[in-house]
């Protein structure tokens, strides 16, 4: 656990799904979901639009209800109750601020609609504003507040009920590059010191792989990996995720086993592995390893292209009619200009099923720590 | 702006000094009339220049005419209107907006053919309900043929009664039957982002509490607007007036004004008309110069 802001008390709680279903008429858009979130834990929801995370997310918080199945907070079943019994609180996207009233008001009106006598109402949003850094402005209308303030408001409006569970719609969404960064290391700071157990919704990778301490990843409402950001990046689950983390994604190669090595559809062997059928090859942009003398041995491709981003390159390569990306940091000489000779490292390669996209551990021997 | 030429200029100067002539020649005239005297008027016919008797025919008004009495009226009917359209819209756009209601685009729709369907052609049905409320239920029990079993057990069939026609009440309820503020608000609440209502809910906040915190502050200048032009529009109406209230003393002003002239012969006493006029216009004018603002800003529908 970690140490937590004596100004503010959370009592962190777990959240248990248990076979919770959600559809729309015959639309289902969670088929069943069984998932457990640890007290204290920063989870990440992590898939592209339309998976289900912000319908997941409303249904913990009580803005929509379950078709089935059950929600548990701490070792209350919360799924009938409204959301005010829940304990949770909530960042939207567009921080949906009450627009006539004041930072002041905005933060403290859950505290008035619960009853609590303004001279402790006072007292409590002047150490939330404090610690957000907003007392100066606890007196302005949100229209006279930048897009990072108004954010700090919502969250401030959030945790001043101390609640036990924290959600965030994609709150990072609609700040500018910079502000995200900022904003993204402040929820990271916040949440070490209140401890509450959070889940935060987003399509943005990085911002999961920063803040996460396990990711969920949502594939049409169904959990394709929940593991910490290192497994996922390390060990992808299935295709769906080496493909959704990582920039740029992960190469994925078809290739065909025969029992001995592992050939491209133009013949070239890329690895050796004992397995017989058809696959697919994963490797990492950054993992490809090139000979810039242009050795003999080796994967041989035609160099398509290559963007210099300063700290590196990718260089776009084809081979065998699929488009490798590597990540090469000494810029853009590569050494001709047409052939491009590298090597897959067999410790770093992923192996995954032809049809259901899943990983296959162990192809290619037993895994080693450095995978991990 | 499309062109920025000198002739175009010139042009447009032209036909806005022709239109503003169109509308303040008559108003000027109201005015040079009102204060000349009524044998004056009969000598001279309608003059461009101003007499000297204009509060006296002010005061005739006061005297000799129930016209103060019908600016009470007219009062209450505007206000009334105002009023109760602006709550009856603001309730009915709530719960179209923010509940799932069943059917709530059909009922919508109904709402707005009020629009299509306005009084004026609703006039002979409005007018038969308003002289027996309960007219339509009567009608009911004896279609269904429950009023010939009542007959039976009881010896009398159901017939009830009552007239709401030389009432303010009936000047103002056929009044309120009208969609177009329903559709104001329900625009204005879609205007309003969707998360505002989540974070209320997240919040604790029920639905009459979001009522009263969230929405109806916000919703300030949409209920300026409506209520200053429901009021002006009650103001002046006139035919459903006129057919509703046949006593003086129920009608309202404008109607009033219009029975100033008497209904054969004699030439009308046009500079107490005038008077009475000018009277009468005091108070929409008054309106509009408060609350021009809010018509505008109503009109426009954004809320900063």
């Amino acid at each position: 656990m970690n140490a937590i802001d004596p100004a503010i008390h959370i009592a962190a709680a777990n959240i248990r799904l248990d076979g919770v279903t959600k559809s729309y008429g015959k639309l289902t858009v969670i088929p069943k979901l069984d998932v457990e979130f640890k007290a204290g834990d920063f989870t990440v929801v992590l898939g592209p639009s339309g998976c289900g995370k912000s319908t997941l997310m409303q249904m913990i918080a009580g803005l929509e209800r379950v078709s089935s199945g059950k929600i548990v907070i701490g070792e209350r079943e919360v799924q009938d109750l409204e959301p005010k019994e829940r304990g949770c609180a909530m960042v939207f996207q567009n921080y949906a601020l009450y627009p006539h009233m004041t930072v002041f008001d905005n933060i403290a009106y859950s505290l008035k609609i619960a009853g609590m006598p303004k001279i402790d109402r006072h007292a409590r949003v002047e150490v939330v504003a404090k610690m957000l850094g907003l007392t100066e402005y606890l007196g302005r209308k949100p229209s006279q507040l930048s897009g990072g303030q108004r954010q700090r408001v919502a969250i401030g409006r959030a945790i001043v009920r101390e609640p036990a569970v924290l959600l965030f719609d994609e709150p990072l969404s609609n700040l500018d590059a910079q502000l995200r960064h900022d904003t993204r290391i402040e929820l990271a700071e916040l949440h070490r010191r209140i401890g509450a157990t959070t889940v935060f919704v987003t399509h943005d990778q990085v911002e999961a792989m920063t803040l996460a301490d396990r990711i969920l990843i949502l594939n049409k409402g169904e959990i394709e990996q929940y593991d910490t950001p290192k497994a996922i990046y390390h060990k992808p689950a299935s295709v769906f995720v080496a493909k959704f983390i990582g920039s740029p994604a992960m190469n994925i190669l078809p290739v065909r086993g025969d029992g001995n090595t592992l050939r491209l559809s133009d013949g070239q062997v890329v690895a050796k592995c004992p397995l017989m059928g058809e696959f697919q090859l994963g490797i990492r942009p950054e993992d490809v390893v090139v000979d810039p003398k242009g050795a003999a041995s080796g994967l041989r491709a035609h160099l398509r292209y290559c963007e210099d981003l300063g700290s590196h390159s990718i260089l776009a390569a084809e081979l065998s009619g699929t488009t490798v990306r590597i990540a090469t940091p000494f810029g853009g000489e590569a050494p001709d200009r047409n052939v491009l000779v590298f090597s897959f490292p067999l410790r770093r390669l992923h192996l995954f099923d032809a049809v259901t996209g899943k990983a296959i551990a162990g192809a290619f021997g037993p895994v080693t720590k450095e995978q991990q | 702006m499309v062109e920025n030429a000198r002739s175009i200029n010139i042009v447009a100067s032209l036909v806005l000094l022709i239109g503003i002539a169109y509308i303040v020649g008559p108003l000027y005239l109201t005015l040079t009339t009102a204060s000349h005297s009524y044998a004056f008027m009969l000598q001279n016919g309608l003059v461009w220049s101003f007499g000297g008797d204009l509060f006296v025919n002010m005061k005739r008004i006061f005297n000799e005419t129930s016209i103060p009495l019908q600016m009470l009226n007219s009062l209450i009917v505007a206000a009334g209107t105002a009023a109760a359209l602006c709550i009856l819209s603001f309730l009915s756009a709530y719960a179209i907006v923010y509940f799932r209601v069943r059917w709530a685009g059909a009922v919508f729709a109904l709402i707005l053919a009020t629009v299509i369907l306005p009084l004026d052609m609703r006039f002979v049905t409005t007018y038969q309900v308003a002289s027996n409320v309960f007219s339509p239920l009567n009608a009911a029990l004896d279609a269904t043929g429950l009023n010939d079993l009542l007959a039976t057990v009881f010896g009398a069939p159901v017939h009830m009664e009552w007239s709401i026609l030389n009432t303010r009440l009936g000047l103002i309820a056929p009044l309120l039957a009208h969609g177009m503020g329903t559709f104001l608000f329900r625009q204005f609440f879609l205007t309003l982002p969707k998360d505002v209502f989540k974070a209320a809910r997240m919040d604790g906040a029920g639905p009459i509490r979001f009522l009263a915190d969230i929405l109806l502050p916000l919703s300030r200048t949409s209920f300026a607007s409506l209520f200053v032009l429901t009021f002006l529009s009650g103001w002046t109406q006139y035919l459903w007036p006129l057919v509703a209230s046949s006593t003086a003393e129920t009608q309202t002003a404008v109607v009033g004004l219009a029975r100033l002239v008497p209904d054969e012969g004699a030439v009308p006493d046009y500079p107490l008309i005038m008077a009475g006029a000018i009277l009468v216009s005091i108070v929409p004018l008054a309106m509009i110069a408060l609350l021009q603002r809010y018509l505008v800003q109503g009109l426009v529908l954004s809320e900063k």
